[in-house]
């Protein structure tokens, strides 16, 4: 079977026990690392940076107690989480991004011809997603401590993020919960973060009609992720002497990763905006020139005669029949 | 008025005498090929392609009904766009010593016999498909072929790509796209006909399905002992300029058929411990068949090959993505110019590794460079490839030579001292 359509199949299960989950009484915590929203009200295990960033909201003197100990906690599950899984989190899991892969199912439906970014643009706005990560520690630390000679911060920006975020917006909605779409008018802060949320949330609907997983790339939980990209178990591997830069990897990879192609030396190529969706494994035709390999072990390689399987797609058995007969 | 029928008569003269050589050439030739002695029979259908250059190219492109044909003159060129506008395309490159004289009364000395044959066969009324051609398109590959253009417009509309050569860039590839793009307003408009998605899809997996063909094909010549000589495959993959690309996947698909009975029966083409040998550099193009063929006599057999009119010509494909109209360009574009292996690219990386590829994946035991005198990009490589070869640790053989036979003697025992030295090596 194809892998495409494997993974289809897993986010289509993930997004259902996390986005409904609760209403069967599945609990997966609320430590994961995955957009799988705390405001929806029947999620089956929650994304932890709620907790996390109301945690760091504290004088650093109480992180010598109980709230350290609770803080590495969360830190030791997410790590946990991530190392096992890593960058499969974003591409099998996440129903926030299993949501932008329905649009961009839609898209390619009614025909809708794809953009792209400069080269230069994309790489320039690369670190957006570490300076959200900075920023979403930062700031609730800067609530229970005076730093850098700046006063508290006022409560107003507690989980920052959360507050920023268009999957609070629009994911409760999948529930039957409007109440997320709004703007609070009671702060600052709060009307700064939560009209940016909303403003997300309109982007993450134009942007589907016109570009692949296009919030992802400004995702501070793949940021985070991507710390563990050398010490995750998935691991993307190339063989440099038979890739011939065909650039069929960097043409299909919805995160519009160039590395994929050029690198001929580097072994293991989930870099920073990986997502392990294996787009790029599924249209590389050349014999093992691209292996995802879990603990190790192959999982999936690029053959030429899967390429060309895939590529005949089902409207055309001919080519499969061809291809199987020979075998 | 008496002098241009003096004029007409002349060229009719010199386009006779082409021809008959050029019959002579050929026959001995195929008599050549024949030779060889338990060859399979599905060969039979190439043979025929090329036994009609002994009779002025009749019957060499079939065009099927109402298609129109569209002469190339590189690998570069999109025929999956061609095909889509119910055109066909034949790739002109030519490999004919007989037309070369004509040729240098429009180029100088030094240019590679290819153009000049080329020119020859254009300016001369000798192969008929040269001038049943709608179109010729050029890409802009080497240096010979930007002024080629011009001389040929005399003859035949022409329709001009321009190539980058640092392909790794993003402003060439954006650069090559809009070609592409040019090219199929070029195309529609000069075929009448407007590549629609479905037409385009339709062309594209045509020639993806020649291509699974090639590739069985070419899995199959990794046979120990190869099951096919180089020549004839060499002569298979020829053959894919002239014919219909449906006509040739059938008779490939036959042929392979085959020869995967061969191997089953252990049929073998060449004697048991033959120099393995793999033959690259510039383009080898029917009837020029001078040093593969030394190469096969002097008890050495092809086993691999990297030219760019055969080996090069189908072996990437077009992947297609989102399947929309502009994905599928994309994609066309993005075949053709990034994983070639052309010389004319700023960046040799892609062709080393292409070449080491090949060498394990055949157990190539020696390499022959061949270059054509005037063929600047391969020979500008020649050192890179030496080095690569000899930090490799296998054995090349560079050989500078044209479309005449007269350095054949020569060739020969160079070519045999080579690979009497291969075997030797094996210790």
């Amino acid at each position: 079977m194809n892998v495409q359509r494997i993974r289809l199949i897993v986010q289509f299960i993930s997004f259902v026990v996390l986005t409904y989950g609760g209403l069967f009484y599945i609990d997966m915590g609320n430590r994961m690392p995955t957009f799988s929203c705390a405001f929806v009200d029947d999620n089956g295990g929650s994304c932890f940076l709620v907790g996390f960033q109301h945690m760091l909201a504290r004088p650093f003197s109480e992180f010598w107690g109980d709230a350290g100990i609770r803080l590495l906690k969360v830190l030791g599950v997410v790590s946990l989480w991530a190392i096992v899984l890593n960058k499969a989190w974003c591409g099998w899991i996440c129903p926030f991004g299993f949501v932008q892969d329905l649009l961009t199912k839609l898209r390619n439906l009614i025909s809708i011809d794809m953009s792209r970014f400069a080269w230069m643009t994309r790489t320039r706005y690369k670190s957006v997603k570490y300076i959200l990560l900075a920023l979403l520690i930062l700031i609730p630390l800067g609530i229970g401590n005076a730093m850098l000679g700046m006063p508290k911060l006022s409560r107003d920006w507690s989980a920052p993020f959360c507050q920023m975020c268009p999957a609070r917006v629009l994911m409760p909605i999948l529930n039957g919960d409007f109440s997320e779409i709004y703007i609070d008018f009671s702060s600052g802060p709060g009307m700064f973060l939560t009209t940016a949320a909303i403003v997300l949330s309109g982007l993450f609907f134009t942007t589907a009609f016109v570009k692949r997983r296009f919030l992802c790339s400004y995702c501070p939980m793949l940021a985070l992720l991507s710390l563990f990209d050398k010490i995750g178990f998935t691991t993307l591997r190339k063989d440099g002497q038979r890739c011939t830069r065909c650039g069929n990897c960097s043409r299909a990879c919805p995160m519009e990763i160039r590395e994929i192609e050029e690198e001929k030396t580097m072994s293991n190529l989930v870099t920073q905006d990986c997502i392990l969706c294996m787009r790029c494994v599924d249209v590389c035709p050349e014999d093992e020139a691209l292996q995802i390999r879990f603990l190790n072990m192959p999982v999936y390689t690029a053959t030429e005669k899967g390429f060309l399987q895939r590529q005949s797609g089902s409207s055309k058995e001919q080519v499969e029949s061809e291809i199987t007969k020979h075998d | 008025m008496t002098e241009q029928t003096k004029k007409l008569t002349k060229r009719e003269r010199l386009a006779n005498k082409v021809k008959v050589n050029l019959a002579m050439s050929v026959r001995e030739i195929m008599d050549q090929i024949n030779d060889q002695g338990n060859r399979p029979e599905n060969m039979a259908y190439f043979d025929r392609i090329f036994e009609t250059f002994e009779h002025g190219g009749e019957g060499t492109v079939q065009p099927r009904k109402g298609e129109k044909i569209i002469g190339t003159y590189c690998l570069f060129v999109p025929e999956e766009l061609i095909y889509a506008t119910g055109a066909r395309p034949v790739r002109l490159c030519s490999g004919a010593y007989e037309s070369v004289e004509i040729g240098e009364d429009y180029l100088p000395e030094g240019a590679c016999p290819m153009v000049k044959s080329e020119i020859g066969f254009s300016a001369l009324p000798v192969l008929s498909f040269f001038h049943q051609c709608e179109m010729l398109v050029m890409p802009a590959s080497c240096d010979w072929k930007v002024k080629m253009a011009e001389i040929l417009s005399e003859f035949a509309p022409v329709h001009m790509m321009d190539m980058p050569r640092v392909k790794e860039e993003e402003s060439s590839r954006a650069f090559w796209l809009e070609e592409v793009k040019r090219f199929i307003k070029r195309l529609e408009k000069v075929t009448g006909v407007r590549i629609t998605r479905r037409r385009l899809k339709q062309s594209i997996q045509m020639i993806q399905r020649a291509q699974v063909e090639f590739h069985r094909f070419h899995r199959i010549r990794k046979a120990t002992p190869p099951v096919i000589t180089g020549r004839d495959a060499l002569e298979v993959m020829n053959a894919y300029f002239y014919d219909h690309v449906e006509d040739w996947t059938a008779a490939v698909s036959k042929l392979n058929d085959e020869l995967e009975e061969r191997i089953r029966n252990q049929v073998q083409v060449a004697r048991v411990g033959a120099a393995r040998i793999m033959l690259t550099g510039s383009p080898m193009v029917f009837p020029n068949w001078k040093v593969p063929t030394i190469i096969e006599e002097m008890d050495g057999v092809l086993v691999a090959d990297e030219f760019c009119t055969s080996n090069r010509y189908l072996n990437d494909m077009v992947a297609v993505d989102e399947g929309t109209m502009s994905d599928m360009v994309h994609a066309i574009a993005d075949r053709y110019l990034l994983p070639s292996t052309c010389p004319i690219f700023s960046n040799s990386v892609d062709r080393k590794d292409r070449l080491l590829q090949l060498i394990d994946d055949y157990q190539v035991e020696g390499v022959i460079y061949h270059i054509l005198k005037g063929c600047h990009p391969y020979d500008v490589e020649t050192k890179i490839i030496e080095k690569l070869m000899e930090g490799k640790g296998v054995p090349m053989l560079k050989i500078e030579t044209d479309y005449s036979p007269q350095d054949v003697e020569q060739l020969r025992t160079r070519i045999e001292a080579f690979q009497e030295t291969l075997k030797g090596r094996r210790g």
